[in-house]
């Protein structure tokens, strides 16, 4: 134990990004700064909503060792990722579902990237559904739903958006080896919130079944083929956790993540998508 | 005009026009399970040899006449399960023939024109007619739709998602297949092989789920293509909308050994998923689950003991012993209506290079 880090959060950060729970499933590690304490905490969350990068930006001059940005919107990052890069500042994202730690894991472990990028080679169809809660905004659950797919899928080219409304939208496009993908958004209150994506291919496939982080349900990885299918190991630690979790581990070795490199990619998609 | 119902205690006479695997491995296996209500008497096929074979299979008469079978009193039903450009004609024939039922293979016609006269001469002689929708008829969807209240006026998203091996994985686990078609190595480098591949694929996968599909789509008439998505080896992602819902239609074929069949009708409050049994072998019915409240509440139904092959031949038991209502006409014609708008909006759109004119964005991860 190297000592606890403290945590400032203002109050719409901490509902975005259940800061006291997560906090709470690492208590050696990180703890609530004092009011007083606010302008001089180790970490600061961020709500990610529309302009969190200049208040991110903002935290990394004031000299904060680690931000937590809870489920951003797409925005440019470009300046952020310069300061904290210069500060060394390491900044990490907590997406709603692609910080779940079953789409990509530490080295250790399979995960679902793993699993998807090993089969694309065959692919044939890559078939996507992601479900939120009606009144929830499809611009934002799409930029959800990408996420996930960046995070697993690798390079998604000639992405179109085939259809938007207030049910949601249809988005297609080809993976690396021409194969095409589609990804659906369907806003309802009769299913649990959450993203499903299968890949096809010549002899199997890899299905991932993927639940809000609003508790610590696992997602299923499951990897189909000649020898069967197999599930992967399931991991009872929510997407929350699981960002927190490398914060920590970067605290402590004093690396940075590359999680706003990763973004910046979600960013462009999303940017381009958004103009047309 | 339709015959009078048979004696209740007498198994009721089942003709088949054409031999080939649907028979082998879906029909004849279903009438062995019913026995004591259904027995095959007489089979034809144009190849004499195969209609031997597998008429000795049940005791049945083969042939390779369509006339003679149309004149054995001893078949109160016939099943047409020849290729899709002959259903037309031998329906009509099967009704004029004076036949107790019919069971068409779907589709039941190729266009709109065949369908009308089908309807006509039904509607003429009183025979009735079943299409093979299997689904239709599957416990687990017959239980969903008793169950879903206001379902179908609520939905605005329809998913129709169809993965599974080749049919020779299951039609061999459910008999003993002679004369199977031989399998193509199609040219996809030419637009005209693409564009039949889709086709085929509506008219002869889509379309097991399309009448479900109609079910839960009132304004079916307004269809319009978004997007058509050829997929190799075989199959489609189809995106379709009308005024009021969102239909997305996929299809995988490939060397997979694990089937995945579902239908899914969502609403804004409850939401119904099915999953089918494969094709070919009596795995039962599908099961059907209606959830709400975030899936916290869920109602399962199913499974049942049979699958809709089996429940096909119930309703075709029933028509001909007059103790069912005879389907309606008009629902047929719109069923497949609907099918061949989407079959030829989706060659269209492949033709086109795809519809939706989004540009295209492109990144890495």
């Amino acid at each position: 134990m190297s000592g606890q880090y403290t945590v400032a959060a203002g109050p719409v950060a901490r509902e975005a990004g259940a800061v006291t729970p997560t906090m709470a499933s690492l208590p050696e590690t990180f703890g609530p700064a004092q009011d007083t304490q606010a302008g001089t905490a180790d970490v600061l969350v961020v709500a990610g909503v529309p302009g969190w990068t200049a208040e991110a930006a903002s935290a990394v001059a004031a000299g904060m060792r680690g931000i937590v940005v809870a489920n951003p919107v797409p925005e440019d990052s470009t300046q952020l990722a310069a300061a904290a890069g210069a500060a060394g500042t390491a900044v990490v994202l907590d997406l709603r579902w692609a910080s779940n730690p079953a789409l990509v894991g530490d080295a250790t472990e399979p995960d679902a990237r793993d699993a998807v990028r090993s089969a694309a080679g065959t692919a044939s169809l890559l078939d996507s559904v992601a479900t939120a809660a009606q009144g929830t905004d499809p611009q934002r659950l799409l930029a959800d739903h990408l996420a996930s797919l960046l995070a697993v899928c690798g390079p998604l080219g000639a992405v179109r958006v085939l259809r938007s409304g207030a049910a949601g939208y249809t988005v297609g496009g080809r993976l690396p080896n021409g194969a095409p993908f589609t990804a659906q958004g369907v806003l309802t209150a009769a299913r649990p919130a959450g993203v499903d994506i299968r890949l096809y291919t010549a002899d199997g496939g890899v299905t991932v079944q993927v639940p809000d982080p609003d508790a610590a349900w696992p997602a299923e990885v499951r990897v189909t083929g000649p020898h069967g299918e197999l599930l992967l190991p399931t991991l009872y630690e929510s997407a929350h956790r699981s960002a927190w979790r490398r914060l920590k581990d970067h605290l402590r070795a004093g690396t940075s993540p590359d999680d706003l490199a990763g973004f910046a990619r979600l960013t462009d998609l999303y940017a381009t998508l958004a103009a047309t | 005009m339709s015959q009078h119902a048979a004696p209740a205690d007498r198994p009721l006479g089942v003709g088949i026009l054409g031999a080939g695997p649907v028979t082998q491995a879906i029909h004849l296996p279903a009438l062995a399970r019913l026995q004591n209500i259904l027995e095959v008497r007489h089979i034809m096929d144009v190849d004499p040899a195969v209609a031997s074979s597998v008429a000795a299979r049940v005791g049945a008469v083969a042939g390779s006449s369509m006339d003679a079978l149309l004149a054995d009193p001893a078949v109160d039903i016939v099943a047409i399960c020849s290729p899709h450009q002959f259903h037309a004609d031998q329906v009509i024939a099967a009704c004029r023939a004076g036949k107790k039922a019919v069971l068409c293979e779907k589709p039941f016609a190729m266009n709109a024109e065949e369908a009308a006269r089908i309807s006509a001469v039904s509607t003429e002689t009183g025979v009735p007619i079943v299409v093979g929708a299997m689904h239709t008829f599957d416990p687990g969807w017959l239980a969903a739709e008793q169950n879903w209240g206001d379902l179908p006026k609520q939905v605005h998203t329809i998913r129709s998602s169809i993965v599974l091996p080749p049919n020779a994985r299951f039609e061999d686990f459910a008999t003993e297949i002679i004369t199977r078609p031989a399998a193509g190595n199609p040219d996809y480098s030419d637009i005209e092989v693409i564009k039949r591949a889709l086709q085929g694929g509506i008219m002869g996968l889509a379309i097991h789920d399309l009448p479900l599909v109609r079910r839960f789509t009132p304004d079916f008439a307004d269809i319009e293509v978004l997007n058509v998505f050829h997929v190799r080896p075989f199959g489609y992602a189809v995106s379709l909308r009308t005024p009021t819902r969102v239909i997305e239609l996929r299809a995988v074929m490939n060397s997979t050994w694990k089937p995945e069949w579902t239908f899914e009708a969502i609403g804004d409050d409850a939401a119904l998923h099915i999953d089918f049994t494969p094709s070919y072998v009596q795995a039962g019915s599908a099961v059907a689950t209606i959830s709400r409240g975030n899936g916290s509440e869920t109602s399962v139904f199913g499974p049942y003991g049979h699958n809709g092959y089996e429940g096909e031949w119930l309703e075709l038991a029933g028509l001909a012993r007059g103790t069912r209502p005879a389907p309606s006409a008009q629902t047929l014609i719109d069923d497949l209506t609907f099918a061949l708008a989407i079959a030829e909006a989706t060659v269209a759109s492949a033709a086109a290079g795809h519809a939706g004119a989004a540009e295209e964005a492109g990144v890495s991860a």
